[in-house]
Formats: C-alpha cells, sequence, structure tokens
C-alpha cells in the first residue's frame, strides 16, 4: 500500500481523552514507518470496510480510527478495540505509542 | 450450558441439582447447593448462575458478597490467574486489594441501600482483574467482568486507585441487567452517567460523606502530579476537571445549550454524560443530606424499573420526575428537587415550558451556581 500519511485518532476509555496523531510516514523514523506499512499489509488494509464494529457493546472500551492517505485517495476505517481483528491490534498499538510520542513532545 | 456436566460432578446434572436445592430437605438443599456452588467455581464462570432461576437464588442468597481478583500479568487474556478470593487475607499487591474492597464497597452500597444483590441482584459472583496489558491507560466492564489497566505512569496511575471508577465499572453491570441503555448517543450518555453517579455515590457512601461534604469528582487520584487536572470528571462544575497542554480541556458540557454533537466516543457518551451527572448533582444537592438516601433512590428506581435501551435525556427527566412523586410524594420537596436539577441543565419535564432557551454558545460554560442561578435565569436577571 502506498500509504503518504496517515491519521489517528482513539476516543472513549473510561477517561474519554481523545488521543490523535496527524503524521506524514516520511517524517517517521524509517523502522516504524517500515512496521507501519508491514502492518496494513497484514490487515490488507485496503480491502477493509469503512466500520469494522461488531454487536459486543463494551463499556468504557477505546474507539479508533485510522486514515490512510496515499497518492490519490484517502481510506478511513473505525473500528473498537474488541472489534478490531487480532491481525490489526499491533497496528492500533503502534499508532497509539505514536500518537502518544507525538504528545509528549508537545508537551 | 444448563446441561454441562463438570466430571466431577456428573452424577447429576445441574438441572436435577437445581430442582433438589429448590424442592429437597434441608440436608438435601444444602448438598446439592455445595456441589452447584463447586461445579460453578470449577467451570469458573458465573454467567451460567445467572440463567438459573429459583435454585440458584437460593444459592447465591447463601454465597452471598463473592469477589474474585485475577491478575493478567500483563497480558490480554482474560480473566487470568485467581490471586484473591472472598474471605481471603489481603495480597501484597495494592492493586489486587484496591479491586477487591472497591467491589466489596460497590456490593454493600447496592445490597445495604437499594437491597440490591450484586450486579444482577441474583449474587452474581464479582469478578475483577488488574495489570491488564503494559502500561494500559483505561478500564472497562466487558459484559462479564471488569479489567483494569497500570496507567501509563505518564499520564495516569493505576485505574484501581480511584474507588469510584470501581463503582463506576460495576454500575456498567447493574446498567446491563436493567434497563440496557446502549451504548451510543443519549442512552449511551445516561449509561455512562448513571456510572458516574453510582461510582460517586460508592465513595460517598464508604466516606459517610453528605451531598454538601462530597468532591463530586470522578477518577480523582487517577492523573499523575505532572498532569494539570484534579480528575477526569467533575459532576458539581463539568468541563472544569483538567485543563492539561496533553491532554487537552476536559470537554463536558454542563448543561443542553452546550450539547456536544460528534460521531467520537460513541456519540459522545463520556462527554454529553455531565449535563445529567450535574442534573444529579443539583438533585442531590437540593435535597440535601447523604445523596444516596433519596437523590440515589430515585435514579437508582429509575434505572431498574423505567428506563429503556433507547432512553433519551429527556425521558430520563420525565422518568425521574415520576418516580420521585411515587417515591416521595406528588408536589414533595424531593420531587421539586428534581425539577430544579432538570431545569438547570436545561431540562423540562415535558408539557412545560424549558426553563433556559436553547441558545448555542461556542464554548462550554460549565454551572455551578445551583437553582438560584437557574431561578435567575428564568426570571432574565442573569
Amino acid at each position: 500500500m502506498d500509504a503518504k500519511r496517515i491519521k489517528f485518532e482513539r476516543t472513549g476509555g473510561f477517561a474519554g481523552i481523545r488521543f490523535a496523531a496527524d503524521f506524514e510516514l516520511n517524517d517517521l523514523p524509517n523502522n516504524e514507518a517500515h512496521q507501519i506499512l508491514a502492518f496494513l499489509d497484514d490487515v490488507d488494509f485496503e480491502k477493509l470496510p469503512a466500520q469494522i464494529t461488531g454487536n459486543q457493546q463494551v463499556a468504557d472500551g477505546f474507539s479508533y480510527s485510522i486514515t490512510v492517505v496515499t497518492e490519490h485517495h484517502e481510506q478511513t476505517v473505525v473500528t473498537s478495540e474488541t472489534s478490531a481483528p487480532n491481525k490489526m491490534k499491533p497496528l492500533l498499538e503502534l499508532l497509539t505509542q505514536i500518537a502518544r510520542e507525538q504528545l509528549r513532545n508537545k508537551k | 450450558m444448563h446441561n454441562h456436566r463438570h466430571p466431577i460432578n456428573c452424577i447429576l446434572p445441574p438441572h436435577v441439582l437445581h430442582e433438589i436445592a429448590k424442592n429437597g430437605s434441608e440436608e438435601q438443599k444444602n448438598k446439592a447447593i455445595d456441589t452447584l456452588k463447586t461445579s460453578e467455581q470449577m467451570r469458573g464462570h458465573r454467567r451460567a448462575l445467572t440463567d438459573f432461576s429459583g435454585a440458584v437464588m437460593r444459592f447465591t442468597a447463601v454465597a452471598g458478597k463473592e469477589r474474585i481478583v485475577y491478575d493478567a500479568k500483563h497480558a490480554s487474556s482474560l480473566p487470568g490467574t485467581i490471586v484473591r478470593k472472598e474471605g481471603d487475607p489481603a495480597s501484597s499487591d495494592v492493586a489486587v486489594n484496591e479491586a477487591y474492597d472497591g467491589a466489596g464497597a460497590t456490593y454493600d452500597l447496592y445490597k445495604n441501600i437499594y437491597n440490591r444483590d450484586s450486579i444482577d441482584n441474583k449474587g452474581m459472583r464479582i469478578d475483577s482483574t488488574v495489570h491488564y496489558q503494559n502500561g494500559y491507560d483505561n478500564a472497562f466492564w466487558d459484559g462479564q467482568q471488569m479489567v483494569y489497566g497500570d496507567g501509563d505512569g505518564n499520564l495516569f496511575n493505576r485505574f484501581t486507585i480511584a474507588i469510584d471508577v470501581i463503582g463506576h465499572e460495576l454500575t456498567h453491570g447493574v446498567t446491563q441487567f436493567e434497563a440496557g441503555l446502549n451504548y451510543s448517543q443519549q442512552s449511551g450518555a445516561l449509561n455512562e452517567s448513571m456510572s458516574d453517579v453510582f461510582g460517586s455515590l460508592v465513595k460517598q457512601y464508604s466516606m459517610k460523606q453528605t451531598a454538601a461534604d462530597a468532591d463530586w469528582l470522578i477518577g480523582q487520584g487517577l492523573l499523575t502530579p505532572g498532569v494539570k487536572g484534579i480528575a477526569l470528571r467533575s459532576m458539581k462544575a463539568p468541563g472544569t476537571a483538567y485543563d492539561d497542554p496533553v491532554l487537552g480541556k476536559d470537554p463536558q458540557p454542563a448543561t443542553m445549550t452546550d450539547y456536544v454533537n460528534t460521531t467520537s466516543d460513541n456519540g459522545g457518551v463520556h462527554i454529553n454524560s455531565g449535563i445529567t451527572n450535574h442534573a444529579f448533582y443539583v438533585v442531590a444537592t437540593e435535597i440535601g443530606g447523604y445523596a444516596w438516601e433519596k437523590a440515589g433512590q430515585i435514579w437508582y428506581v429509575t434505572l431498574r424499573d423505567k428506563l429503556t435501551a433507547t432512553s433519551n435525556f429527556q425521558e430520563c427527566a420525565d422518568l425521574t420526575y415520576q418516580t420521585a412523586a411515587e417515591l416521595f410524594g406528588s408536589g414533595s420537596l424531593e420531587q421539586q428537587a428534581v425539577k430544579a436539577g432538570w431545569a438547570e441543565v436545561g431540562i423540562a419535564m415535558s408539557g412545560t415550558t424549558p426553563p433556559i432557551p436553547p441558545t448555542p454558545t461556542p464554548t462550554p460554560q460549565p454551572s455551578g451556581n445551583g437553582c438560584l442561578g437557574s431561578l435567575l435565569k428564568l426570571i432574565g436577571a442573569a
């Protein structure tokens, strides 16, 4: 997948605090950028539906929104902590970590 | 599941044991109850218990308060390894003890004040897992049990640190068994608000605080000292709990004027809950005394008997007003307090004129003026 930019948002959770990150892959360290691309391929991101939300409602679970921007296209997938396929969890963890680092740097 | 036979207890299937527990002699009942209890513990699933009526209610009445705390050992697998059972001495792990004690305090409020026997009112065992994942900054109710993370240590401390968080999570269970409020938009915000209301009442009850003495904060102690904030939410003054360069500002509105329309967070369930939280705070302080006694009773009966999966704020207002009349009399001070509480947040009882004109303003304006503020608005003096 020829991703250029990622927009990520985590909302909900007990705290209800929004965590977000918006970054160009070129601005990331090489290993992180490659890892993200590999994770996107692992989940076949281009073929994912816009919403992956199961029937199970988990009070205070996290909700996620991932937008991948390529040269000609933008695709958003919304999911939750418990509905996300297992294959997607490493991607969610990495994006959360990057969002956290960005927030820390902002501080 | 009803007919599942554990290898050790396979002589009689559970439904037969239930019949014996219900109809046998005292000795037979006790033996059947013991066998059911063992079988249930071996399976480690309390959901099976909730499927049964009669016999199990007898069994759980015998069991009373029953808690188990598990340790996920920083993995994602639930429930994890048992580290403390009902009656066990305290652990050397503070999170284990907080989860155990907080679950106990929550059970006590529901049992002693509202005569509710645990989450399902049938003596359901209360399961909690601590040390979930690594640096996990959250606590949640997964439909069967409570789960607590240790926090990242940078922004959040461990989530068992605040007793109201524990009461909050357990109340999600109560809501699931009663009103079943859908977890999105206004019904979801009501679901969240019920958890904050009873979470705060668990704290107030355990500290024997009156409505006037209580801090009405949710998650006090959860934020690390480096964060600019006192808690995650304030029922007294929604929107003022934190204002930090990293976390941002507490986004909760206090009135319908500032209601937030959003697709995030299941339609802002943790945001707009500030409105109904504040209504409860005003009702409780208007009535005075211990908030769990009257205001809590009105909210509890409404949650248990009246709200449904799709209820919205207006319905909740009308139903609490109706419940107050049933419990304390039509036109009673308690019912007037309920009306005043909802008026304060901009919700009039159905069929009456809204007390605050719905003029949108760009930023949330937490209101802490109580009914006096509302009265002044009504007469145009504020």
